[in-house]
């Protein structure tokens, strides 16, 4: 039965060659999408297995609770592991590099511990070593402080010896206990309470009830008002998983389309092996072949280039999937990420059954053919179906007769056209659905202060390159040098001053970065999702992440605190900045009321005329700056990004051409099929004069019909993906979008891929329709 | 009389090393002839028709046709050849099941650009004439075989060829039938229609044709005159 089966294949191989290949895309794809999702947590689960990182983080008032009381707290029911208590502070502390002018403020957690290790977050050393005296500190990875660099706080200057991770990110920096102990009571903190910083696992830590569970524990085993803070590693998870997160929704959108496509184009393949192997399988059945084992021959013909197809496709999934999923290790450190077993396992096997599903109801209706009617139509019965159609096309004599005659052919099959249709509605809607994603992605690029304000020029020296730029900021006269030498460029557009400063959020492990564009704050770029930019002191805007973390709304206030200063805004509007970082924008005035010495601009950025060289604009600054008189070297940079959009807009164009060409590879079979099926009347035709450009006309016209209804059809369900996908997506980038990337079809553009089906179709219908047009009389007419 | 269709040294073989199917075949046929060519299955009768009709190229040798190198054309000119010059009717009819018989008859003529209302009159003159007007609106599976092969006729002849070529038009049919047809042919040949006809019936080719050709193993055995 085998055997036979593969004979049969070996009759169709350009079926099983599209077998395979819809099946390869559509299982590469659902693995892409698959493993991405399961990934979106594994490194930093990884992480957080290795180190034994913290689920629950308290910080906690030692006035209130005894170090002894504190420890007790490790024997409560469902703890299973406490390190602590270290002692902690947060504080402002200034920083200096050698060799590198200014110094830059940076907001730090510091915790005291004795040693790197411990049975919860045992930190990684990256650099240098554990701190061996009061006066040397650790750095966090992330915290900007680098390996040599001097650290002030207070009256107290640390020198930086290591730099190490903690995976739940539970202090910023560390030195030794007694140093941190020196630190709280030297530099006082907020309300005066001492600290300290206690980190626990629990046995039930894989939901919030869970982790609100255990943390109520803990705060009832203490006295009231001593836990002052608390952090969940969910939430250290939650804004880690950011990197490749937001691009699962779309990889799986295209995942989804690109199987139901195969399924449908299986159905056709296997059906029209039925209908084009009719006397074969009644010569089966003459020799004995039961109807079970004629249906097993017909699955089986599926199942082999199918098989083929899955297991090729689960290797280019993981291949795809490879570089997306090494920029996640790499940011962990976890060695070598892959696709979960379980993916590489489920999804092909997955595929398999549906393709092989697909398959079994035509097999079915070859299991129940009739030996005698088989063997003697020699082809399945044409169905009495299109000859109304025939009749009234017939009757258009402004049309072409070849082309009627092929609008005729889909009415001769309503199965096959009805999947062939499906299939390209598809395809049509994931191009629609690409082309839009392509153009949000673009909007997005095109919406940020990187592509605006392509140039920065700062005061910056040459040197390790540290988060922001000096905290005191350029001086009166380099503000002067520095704005004309910028003015005297005819290509300069618009400059706008910038500074920054970092704020602690109260309840987060997480600082708001604060950047005051002076002037227009419109021309940053950047865009409003809802309200409208600050126009003066006391008002703010905000990015989705900071209004979620905070409770802000657009119209609501909240005072922001800095160094025993307050100031009260009003948050004006919400601003597009997706990412891990809460953002909050407002006027250098707003922000020297929190810092009156950070608001002079720490550096400037420039927008160009349309058409400017960025690099000849940069170089031509330069040069005049290092004429300027000296106050002290700048730089003179492009502000970059965009280099993930574009890894991101070139797995778009290659997911929606892939699915574009399943879908005409669904057409081509089709049209194989029913060039398979009425060989003979194509011999007819030509026998009485048809050219072969009429052929042609009359095999494209048969699914250009089809594929242009399919296209219309297929637009506003590609618009619907996308406005499905879209939000889903900013979700996971925890932000919200602006109008402008959802609104992004015009009616040209929608008519545009209106037509993206009937070219599916077409392109799809010309290899075999060239060879149709191509094939000698006698031997069209000889076929049957 | 004129030659209207010349056939000169024409070989075809289908497999390198194979015997040919045709072998130096030369004939001529001239306007107004019909030529009945016999031969037992597998003698090259049909592929002789089809080299005839462009519909296959020889392996050598020329094909003339009303003058037209018929063995040098492309495709598309092959096709252009047979709209003009050549009618072809088949053994098994080759109408297309889902046109009705007034469709069938008019295909080629839309298929050559003909204007509607003269490919309609043309047609209704065959329908007539051939006497199946009263089924023109009726598909070929509710025809009798006679009826099928009469439309065939029509449609070959709707676009006034140079020749018609007939390849065993009475083999699907029954004896009755076949004397219809094989006197309806006859008759368009008394009015001027060239006539070539494949046939295995030796009364058909006598009665009904002037000239009978023999075939076997792909040459011409005998090429007689028959004599009333």
């Amino acid at each position: 039965m085998f055997r036979a089966a593969l004979r049969g294949l070996g009759g169709r191989r350009l079926q099983a060659a599209i077998i395979f290949l819809v099946v390869l895309v559509s299982t590469a794809t659902s693995v892409v999408a698959l493993g991405l999702l399961a990934d979106a947590h594994g490194p930093f689960d990884k992480a957080f297995a290795a180190a034994r990182g913290a689920d629950v983080t308290v910080l906690a008032d030692t006035s209130l609770a005894s170090a002894v009381r504190l420890s007790a707290t490790a024997r409560l029911p469902g703890v299973t592991a406490m390190t602590g208590p270290f002692p902690f502070a947060a504080v402002t502390a200034v920083v200096s590099v050698p060799g590198v002018a200014g110094t830059s403020s940076v907001p730090l957690r510091v915790a005291g511990r004795a040693t790197p290790g411990g049975p919860v977050d045992d930190l990684t050393l990256d650099a240098g070593h554990w701190p061996e005296n009061d006066r040397q500190l650790v750095a966090a990875r992330g915290a900007a402080v680098f390996p040599g660099s001097t650290v002030t706080i207070g009256k107290q200057a640390f020198t930086v010896v290591g730099v190490a991770e903690s995976v739940t990110q539970t202090a910023d920096a560390w030195v030794l206990p007694s140093a941190a102990t020196e630190l709280a009571s030297d530099t006082g903190q907020p309300g005066g309470q001492a600290q300290a910083e206690m980190l626990y696992r629990f046995a039930s830590a894989g939901s919030v009830a869970g982790i609100a569970a255990d943390t109520g524990a803990v705060r009832a085993a203490l006295p009231r008002g001593a836990v002052l803070d608390t952090v969940s590693y969910l939430e250290v998870r939650r804004s880690e998983e950011g990197g490749i997160a937001p691009w699962v929704p779309f990889i799986v959108a295209f995942g989804v389309i690109a199987l139901v496509i195969s399924v449908l184009i299986v159905v056709n393949i296997a059906s029209g092996a039925v209908i084009a192997g009719t006397t074969r399988i009644g010569v089966l059945k003459s020799v004995g072949f039961t109807p079970a084992q004629v249906v097993a021959a017909y699955v089986l013909l599926v199942a082999v280039p199918s098989l083929t197809g899955c297991v090729a496709g689960a290797v280019l999934g993981n291949l795809l999937a490879a570089p997306m999923l090494e920029v996640n290790a790499r940011v962990y450190e976890v060695g070598t990420l892959g696709v979960p077993a379980w993916v590489d396992v489920a999804v092909p096997l997955g595929a398999f059954a549906l393709t092989v599903l697909g398959a079994v109801p035509p097999a079915f209706r070859a299991g129940r053919l009739s030996v005698v009617e088989a063997i003697a139509s020699g082809r399945a019965p044409r169905a009495a179906h299109g000859y109304r159609a025939q009749r009234r096309l017939g009757r258009l004599s402004a049309v072409p007769r070849a082309v009627t005659l092929g609008l005729a052919s889909p009415f001769a099959r309503p199965g096959r056209t009805a999947v062939t249709s499906l299939a390209i509605v598809f395809g049509a809607a994931a191009v629609t659905f690409g082309a839009g994603l392509a153009v949000s992605l673009n909007r997005l690029v095109s919406d940020s202060p990187g592509s605006a304000l392509p140039v920065t020029v700062s005061a910056h020296a040459a040197g390790p390159n540290l988060s922001g730029p000096d905290s005191s900021g350029l001086t009166a006269p380099q503000q002067r040098v520095v704005t004309a030498a910028l003015s005297a460029q005819p290509a300069t557009l618009h400059i706008v001053p910038q500074t920054d400063a970092e704020l602690s959020m109260p309840g987060s492990a997480d600082s708001a970065n604060v950047t005051a564009y002076g002037g227009n704050p419109a021309l940053s770029g950047l865009a409003l999702i809802s309200g409208r930019w600050y126009s003066g002191t006391a008002e703010a805007d905000v990015n989705t992440l900071f209004r979620t973390e905070t409770g802000a709304t657009v119209g609501s206030d909240y005072t922001f605190t800095r160094g025993g200063l307050r100031e009260n805004v009003r948050v004006v509007g919400e601003v597009f900045q997706p990412g891990k970082n809460a953002d909050v924008y407002m006027s250098p005035a707003t922000l020297a009321a929190l810092d009156p010495g950070g608001a002079a601009p720490r550096q400037y950025d420039v927008a160009l005329q349309p058409g400017t060289d960025v690099q000849a604009y940069m170089n031509a600054v330069s040069a005049a700056l290092g004429s300027a008189s000296g106050n002290g070297p700048y730089t003179v940079s492009a502000s970059g990004g965009g280099g993930q959009f574009g890894a991101v807009l070139t797995l778009i164009a290659m997911l929606t051409a892939l699915i574009a060409v399943v879908a005409g590879l669904g057409v081509l079979n089709t049209v194989a099929l029913q060039i398979r099926e009425r060989a003979h009347d194509i011999g007819v035709f030509k026998a009485l004069g048809m050219t072969p450009r009429q052929t042609l006309s009359l095999i494209t016209s048969s699914v250009g019909l089809i594929g242009l209804i399919s296209g219309v059809i297929a637009v506003p369900a590609g618009v619907y993906l996308h406005l499905a996908v879209v939000p889903v997506m900013a979700h996971a980038a925890n932000s919200g979008y602006p109008a402008s990337v959802i609104s992004v079809y015009t009616p040209w553009s929608l008519i545009a891929l209106g037509v993206s089906g009937l070219l599916i179709a077409v392109a799809g219908a010309l290899g075999p329709a060239g060879w149709a047009a191509r094939a000698r009389t006698a031997f069209a007419l000889r076929a049957e | 009389m004129d030659a209207v269709v010349h056939l000169e040294n024409v070989t075809k073989t289908y497999e390198t090393g194979a015997p040919p199917v045709v072998a130096l075949v030369n004939l001529t046929v001239a306007a107004g002839e019909a030529v009945a060519v016999m031969g037992p299955s597998g003698s090259g009768k049909s592929t002789l028709l089809n080299l005839v009709a462009g519909m296959d190229r020889p392996t050598s040798g020329t094909v003339r046709v009303g003058g037209e190198r018929v063995d040098r054309l492309s495709e598309t000119a092959a096709a252009r050849f047979r709209r003009r010059q050549v009618g072809m009717i088949f053994q098994f009819f080759n109408l297309l099941d889902d046109m009705t018989v007034l469709d069938n008859v008019l295909l080629p003529a839309q298929l050559a650009g003909t204007r509607a209302p003269a490919a309609r009159a043309r047609a209704d003159e065959l329908l007539r004439t051939l006497r199946i007007a009263h089924r023109r609106d009726a598909y070929p599976a509710r025809l009798s075989g006679g009826e099928r092969q009469r439309v065939a006729i029509a449609r070959a002849l709707i676009n006034r060829p140079a020749v018609l070529l007939a390849d065993e038009p009475t083999g699907a049919v029954d004896t009755a039938t076949g004397e219809e047809i094989g006197a309806l042919l006859a008759s368009l040949n008394a009015g001027g229609q060239t006539l070539i006809m494949v046939t295995h019936n030796p009364d058909l080719a006598t009665r009904y044709c002037r000239r009978v050709v023999s075939i076997a193993d792909g040459q011409i055995a005998s090429d007689e005159r028959v004599t009333r």
